[in-house]
């Protein structure tokens, strides 16, 4: 990372242990191939635009600066490439949600379980989005028909609900990162990861591993 | 000629627009007289039940209608139908929303597109746009969540061919005035969104 004062720093690592980059690269991946919404990373968001904020603040300093050498003109441009391509990951990351928020805006709202695994910036959106959909059916279709049909959460057997919900039973590509502990597959048997192995499976087998970091989606 | 209709045809046609539109990826026109053909069948199906219902006061009735169920799936299926065209509308509109990078004037001066708008749809925009915003700022001035996310980038720069006037604008060099025709290699976080909006082209 790049230091007014200085060379570039690195994040110091141990080894296996992975940057607050790689872990969001890792949260952006499972994100947009989960079909359900997963708890938002809020710290680590808030630490990245931390950082980006500083670097690019650095940045500035050191452009201004009339004595920096032509190799660290050099330096400076690759740290702003560096920083406009974790934005690029950033913005993909919150955008993948907002997608999901707006499509499940109305499920949302109606379970309190989702709510808990969305910031509160986010809930806030969800609620507002679901309002304005809301509204838009009743201005546009409800209210010109006759009072008995104006409901929006009709439940007729053999039709789709009307509040549409995330299909985990899609599938998806898991990889385990550690050695996993058995899962339980439809069909009542069970099975187990290793390490590295990826298999193709509905999503909600792997549900529980996904949210323990024991498994990325790729 | 009489033309013979069954309950639900028009529901039908609807529903075949949103299919035709997004076979085509092309937004189409707001089908008013067709909605409100739909919404005037629902009222004379509400009125079939209820004459039905008058005529059960029969005390050897025993409760098994086969018009009832008839009219109350026609119902059903008409309501789904004028629901689910709305949404495939709104669905599309918020994906031209994003297109143009949120924006909204810029897509309402469009006369093409303002010409195939329904008046609650264009509210609509708006009011998803001031969402949108405040949801936006919730972030720090850095990140313009807003920006495109189909092209990671590659490079800082970029070389931009100005196709229409675009007044001065405030890039990393300076303000830069941009004249059709003339040619500029800036910092492409500073301008992406003039040339989403067609105001700049990469060369």
């Amino acid at each position: 990372m790049l230091d007014a004062r200085g060379p570039p720093v690195q994040f110091e690592l141990q080894a296996g242990e992975e940057t607050k980059l790689q872990e969001l690269t890792r949260h952006w991946m499972n994100e947009r191939h989960a079909p359900d919404i997963l708890p938002a990373q809020s710290v680590l968001l808030g630490r990245l635009l931390d950082h980006i904020r500083k670097q690019n603040d650095t940045v500035q300093l050191l452009r201004a600066d009339p004595d920096s050498s032509e190799e660290e003109h050099f330096r400076i441009m690759l740290a702003q490439t560096e920083i406009e391509r974790v934005k690029f990951i950033v913005r993909s990351y919150v955008r993948t949600r907002l997608y999901k928020i707006e499509k499940y805006a109305r499920y949302i709202v109606a379970t309190p379980e989702v709510q808990e695994r969305l910031s509160e910036t986010e809930l806030q959106h969800a609620r507002r989005y679901a309002h304005l959909v809301e509204s838009h059916f009743h201005r546009t279709v409800l209210q010109s028909l006759p009072e008995e049909q104006r409901g929006l959460a009709d439940e007729t057997a053999f039709m789709p609900p009307m509040i549409p919900e995330p299909d985990k039973t899609r599938a998806v590509f898991a990889m385990a990162r550690t050695n996993c502990p058995p899962v339980r597959l439809p069909d009542g048997s069970t099975s187990e990861m290793e390490k590295g192995q990826i298999s193709l499976t509905p999503y909600y087998v792997v549900e529980q591993l996904l949210a323990r970091g024991e498994v990325e989606l790729v | 000629m009489t033309e013979t209709r069954q309950f639900g045809d028009l529901a039908t046609q609807l529903v075949t627009e949103s299919r035709r539109s997004t076979a085509t990826d092309t937004l189409l026109k707001y089908n008013d007289p067709l909605i409100r053909s739909i919404i005037r069948e629902q009222r004379q199906l509400e009125q079939m039940i209820a004459s039905t219902l008058e005529n059960l006061a029969d005390p050897e009735f025993d409760g098994a209608n086969p018009s009832l169920l008839i009219y109350q799936t026609a119902i059903l299926r008409n309501k789904r139908c004028l629901l689910a065209y709305h949404s495939h509308r709104i669905d599309r509109l918020r994906d031209m929303y994003w297109a143009v990078g949120g924006a909204l004037p810029h897509l309402l001066s469009d006369q093409d597109i303002r010409g195939k708008l329904s008046p609650h749809e264009v509210d609509f925009l708006k009011q998803y746009n001031s969402a949108v915003m405040d949801f936006r700022s919730e972030f720090s001035d850095e990140l313009d969540i807003t920006a495109g996310i189909t092209q990671p980038p590659k490079d800082l720069h970029v070389l931009v061919r100005v196709v229409r006037d675009c007044g001065v604008i405030q890039t990393e060099l300076g303000t830069i005035d941009f004249k059709k025709g003339q040619r500029f290699m800036v910092r492409r976080a500073d301008i992406e969104h003039l040339i989403v909006q067609g105001y700049l082209e990469e060369v």
